[in-house]
């Protein structure tokens, strides 16, 4: 057993356990976006970030992939931590200001609107990849994934067009923490025969 | 392996998402209670490492081989669970999950007690289904003899090199055609791809050099038996004689074939002709100084799918003739709609030659004519005449012929479509053995030359690698698939017609082959086959209907007066009300949803036994029509649920306690409506009072769906098949079938009553007794007593000269 310090709490972990899945068995809260138990963790969304002291010194770790280790000193809720958080959320908020998800979490650190420019005001999508992880880890097929890079990503099939590989499970949809994936799944799952001739209601 | 459950079930707390709002110790305490649970324990997180090994360390610790974990969507974590304890012998099936918090904490608002009430029914319920549930061993597939490559296509050849590579043995089956012939004939199905031939000649010489060739003798394919790794061939021979092959894996090498389009474009074989046609053309008439108008007409001919294809074709003719007769011309007509399929590196050349690639307005349909044909111009909206002198238009594409009796015979042909796709139904890669049918060539879909020699290397590569798992032994089976079994089998081929997956197989037998086997590498576990059984004769292994029944039978009996149970298919229901549940959209507290993988497997029995144990209602959440993912399930339950309906009123009851409804996963909304509105109906209804007469009738109603063969034959007989491209239900007198089915009904209900009531009451009873008792007709129950006796199912003694009847 590894023992170490949470919030001056002594817990005990094995090997291999992350620090959130031990904060978290013993009742810890830490914040998590592109967390989900169903898939590896990938750290994408650094909200949650905990503080690492030793003495005078100390470091920010993505606690969802940071290993647990002997003897560390592990700080959930500290103000340095908060303002990390709030710096995330922040941007966020300016990357998918219309997820509702995004808003509460953000309103708990005291966050009602953002500094930065809102490219699209209708953004849910985060661009967690939770999504593309369950479609290749869960369900076994990568029907989905993120197209382009940097300020132009975003999840869809390949080249945006509907897709064979896709067997309309609807795990996205479920896994999506912001509910951003349905309205974007009708994209990617062939369109059901019935949809084509039904008149749309807009 | 043995029945002896021992279930442990664990509760998740997930954080505060569904501790506070669920008493998850009162809920602990009504589930220990449970004879179904050996077990029960609270995690944080069971579903993270430190839950993990707490219940890693229950298992070891108290001998549990069955778990049912209940905290979210079973859809999304099922996997790891079923990954982390494989290695304790806790296979697929013997762990279950409930989602307690998409479909109990988040869907309503009731206090967390009575929460806990309903997730303990649900746990309850799952709890008795782990406990009928006998699961099989970990089976293994083994793969045995040579690979036989039939069809003719020119894929043949590319998968034969990579097996003659991978040191496969391997057969030319004889209906692949002469390989001498193989490059004249080319240019029939792939025109224009020369510069393809010779890559094909060579691949052509290694493998007739290869060793592990054996090449047949001319034949055509007749019929396939067996299943994936012991395959029987018969070909017949141009003597009419048969001759039999053995076969471990079958890689069908099909091309379409290109004929020509409708009269209306002018086709007549010399002057108009397709492209499939230009070789010859061009070596007996030779073009020298002519003006050649390629128009590719797929969008005027209805398929502008292939039009890029067509377009390709035309190109390289085109090039062909500039660089060969320079005083000739070419232009090529296309449709503004389609892109051009050119590399700049091609329309640098196109310029070159000055082969002209002119699009035209798709709203005027350009015209032949004697010398010109006129197009709309794009650009001045003027119509032009370009004059011609030969025109070569594109061809029409199909599976025709001895490839479309092939593909049928190798089960390839399907609902869908013009051509052969991979596998058809649309489910997780772990549901099937093998992702797909081995197959290659333009008949799965048009395509050039390239990729059908890619798709024919795929499928080699993909054989070969079959082969190599079945060597090292880990081909495994998937575990829910069907099996037969064949002292109840009769062989009535029913299951086949109703189940297009292919996993029905054929078994060789005197005077033609019987479909009474399972290929588990191709069965998708469907299972409508197996609850359409007549005879009960196919099984669902480690998801049986006996599984369902005790598990719906669970939930029955703790049903309130106006609680509903809810059936979600895993594709429609299910998802949609996971959704539901993530969305926090609140619906009646009374449904209790319980997940099944598609409401075509549900066999009639179950919904018999949910009303028989004390549900008043009863509602399938299946997918939107023509979305099933595995056979047309959605549609086979909708005449089970029919019957369930004539039986209820046939009974006094209420049809309207059970129905059929649609949900689409991504319009949880929509199912909130669904679900409110028909617990609506069923309080208004009132549950059904528990008297003996009753009883009495529900009892005969399970009895005649589970297990009157008669009933259930018609029944099966009336399911969608797989030829029905389109399911109208008109297909034969609607009304006067569903007459004749609801007189069989009526008439095999009374004779189950009868038979009933007098294996009750163990003594002779009069005809009198007997109509007063059933509150039937006298003539009518006189009449099913005559016959019945005529059929020695009870006994007629007499006795004052009246008689009397005891059971058989």
């Amino acid at each position: 057993m590894i023992t170490f310090q949470i919030d001056n709490h002594t817990v005990q972990a094995k090997a291999g356990w992350t620090v959130l899945e031990t904060a978290r068995h013993y009742g810890f809260e830490i914040p998590t976006l592109c967390h989900h138990e169903a898939v590896t963790p990938s750290g994408a969304c650094r909200l949650c970030m905990v503080e690492l002291r030793d003495g005078d010194w100390s470091k920010l770790v993505a606690s969802c992939i940071y290993p647990v280790a002997e003897g560390i000193n592990v700080h959930t809720d500290t103000e340095r931590i908060r303002n990390v958080r709030r710096w995330i959320l922040e941007m966020l908020l300016s990357e998918c200001p219309a997820s509702k998800q995004i808003q509460d979490l953000a309103a708990r650190y005291g966050l009602k609107q953002t500094r930065f420019a809102i490219e699209n005001p209708d953004e849910e999508c985060m661009l967690c990849g939770l999504c593309t992880r369950v479609c290749e880890e869960v369900v076994g097929l990568a029907a989905i994934s993120t197209v382009d890079r940097g300020v132009h990503k975003k999840v869809g099939a390949p080249f945006l067009r509907p897709t064979e590989v896709c067997v309309a499970c609807g795990c996205c949809v479920t896994i999506c923490p912001t509910n951003a994936m349905q309205s974007r799944i009708d994209a990617v799952r062939r369109v059901p025969a019935t949809a084509v001739t039904a008149p749309t209601s807009k | 392996m043995t029945r002896n459950a021992k279930t442990g079930v664990f509760l998740c707390r997930c954080g505060e998402q569904i501790a506070p709002l669920i008493d998850l110790d009162a809920l602990a305490d009504q589930v220990r209670q449970d004879e179904n649970v050996a077990y029960c324990d609270i995690l944080p997180y069971p579903c993270l490492n430190p839950g993990l090994d707490a219940i890693t360390a229950a298992v070891v610790d108290k001998g549990l081989n069955r778990l049912v974990i209940a905290g979210c969507e079973s859809r999304l974590m099922l996997k790891k669970f079923e990954k982390a304890f494989e290695s304790m012998e806790l296979l697929k099936g013997q762990i279950d999950m409930v989602n307690l918090r998409g479909h109990i904490a988040a869907s309503s608002d009731l206090s967390p007690e009575k929460r806990a009430e309903k997730g303990a029914r649900l746990i309850k319920a799952a709890a008795a289904e782990m406990t009928a549930l006998a699961p099989t061993i970990q089976q293994r597939a083994f793969l045995e003899g040579p690979v036989m490559l039939v069809g003719g296509g020119a894929a043949a050849w590319t998968a034969a090199q990579e097996l003659a590579r991978q040191e496969l043995d391997f057969m030319m089956a004889p209906d692949i055609g002469d390989p001498q012939t193989l490059l004249d004939d080319l240019h029939q199905q792939y025109p224009g791809e020369w510069k393809n031939y010779p890559r094909l000649e060579k691949i052509r010489q290694e493998v007739l050099q290869s060793p592990h060739l054996t090449m047949l003798p001319p034949g055509e394919l007749v019929s396939l038996a067996g299943v994936t790794g012991d395959y029987k061939l018969t070909f017949s021979e141009a003597d009419g004689s048969h001759r039999l092959y053995k076969a471990g894996a079958v890689i069908a090498c099909l091309d379409c074939s290109l004929s020509p389009p409708a009269e209306d474009f002018g086709y007549d074989g010399e002057t108009v002709i397709i492209q499939p046609e230009f070789d010859d053309y061009l070596t007996q008439k030779g073009i020298f100084e002519d003006q050649v108008v390629f128009w590719v007409n797929d969008y005027e001919a209805g398929y502008p799918e292939f039009a890029q294809l067509s377009a390709l074709s035309a190109w390289a003719m085109a090039r062909r003739i500039r660089e060969s007769y320079p005083k000739s011309q070419a232009v090529i007509l296309y449709n503004e709609q389609m892109e051009l399929p050119l590399t700049a590196q091609d329309r640098a050349l196109a310029r070159k030659l000055g082969v002209l690639w002119v699009p035209y307005d798709k709203t005027i349909r350009p015209t032949i004519q004697e010398g010109f044909i006129t197009i709309g111009n794009l650009n001045d909206h003027v119509e032009y005449d370009i004059p011609w002198d030969l025109i070569v238009l594109s061809p029409e594409r199909g599976v025709t012929g001895q490839t479309l009796e092939s593909a049928k015979i190798l089960g390839l042909a399907h609902k869908e479509g013009r051509f052969l796709t991979g596998h058809h139904a649309r489910v997780r890669p772990e549901q099937v053995g093998r992702e797909e049918t081995y197959m290659a060539g333009s008949a799965r879909f048009p395509c050039d030359l390239h990729e059908t020699l890619v798709q024919g290397y795929r499928a080699g590569k993909k054989t070969a690698d079959l082969f190599r798992k079945s060597k090292a032994g880990e081909l495994f089976v998937p575990r829910i698939v069907c099996s037969v079994d064949p002292d109840k089998c009769v062989s009535c081929g029913l299951c086949q017609e109703l189940c297009d997956c292919g996993g029905i197989g054929i078994e060789e037998a005197t005077g033609g082959g019987l479909p009474r086997v399972v290929d588990p590498l191709r069965c998708t576990g469907g299972g409508t086959c197996a609850a359409a059984c007549p005879y009960k004769a196919l099984t669902l292994q480690n998801n049986t209907t006996e599984q369902r029944e005790a598990r719906i039978s669970g939930l029955a009996r703790q049903m309130g007066p106006d609680d509903v149970i809810a059936l979600g298919c895993a594709w429609g229901g299910l998802p949609a009300a996971d959704n539901a549940g993530k969305k926090g959209l609140c619906y009646d507290p009374r449904v209790h949803i319980m997940g099944v993988p598609c409401v075509g497997q549900l066999d009639p029995g179950i919904f018999a036994r949910a009303f028989l144990d004390g549900a008043p209602g009863l509602i399938l959440l299946g997918c939107n029509p023509e979305e099933c993912h595995h056979s047309y399930g959605v549609d086979h339950a909708w005449s089970r649920v029919n019957m369930i309906k004539k039986l209820l009123t046939m009974c006094g009851f209420d049809r309207r306690r059970i129905a059929l409804a649609h949900a689409d996963l991504n319009a949880p909304e929509e199912l909130v409506r669904t679900i409110n509105s028909f617990v609506n109906v069923v309080s208004a209804v009132g549950p059904i009072e528990r008297t003996p007469q009753n009883i009495s009738r529900l009892e005969s109603m399970y009895d005649l769906v589970s297990n009157n063969p008669r009933i259930r034959h018609l029944l099966c007989v009336t399911l969608r098949q797989n030829h029905e491209t389109e399911y109208k239900g008109n297909l034969r007198h609607a009304l006067d079938f569903d007459r004749d089915f609801s007189a069989a009904i009526k008439e095999e209900f009374l004779r189950t009553r009868v038979l009933k009531l007098l294996q009750a009451e163990k003594r002779p009873l009069r005809l009198n007794e007997l109509s007063s008792a059933l509150m039937e007709k006298r003539e009518k129950v006189g009449e099913q007593l005559w016959s019945m006796v005529h059929e020695g199912l009870i006994h007629r003694s007499h006795q004052n000269h009246e008689a009397l009847f005891t059971a058989g």
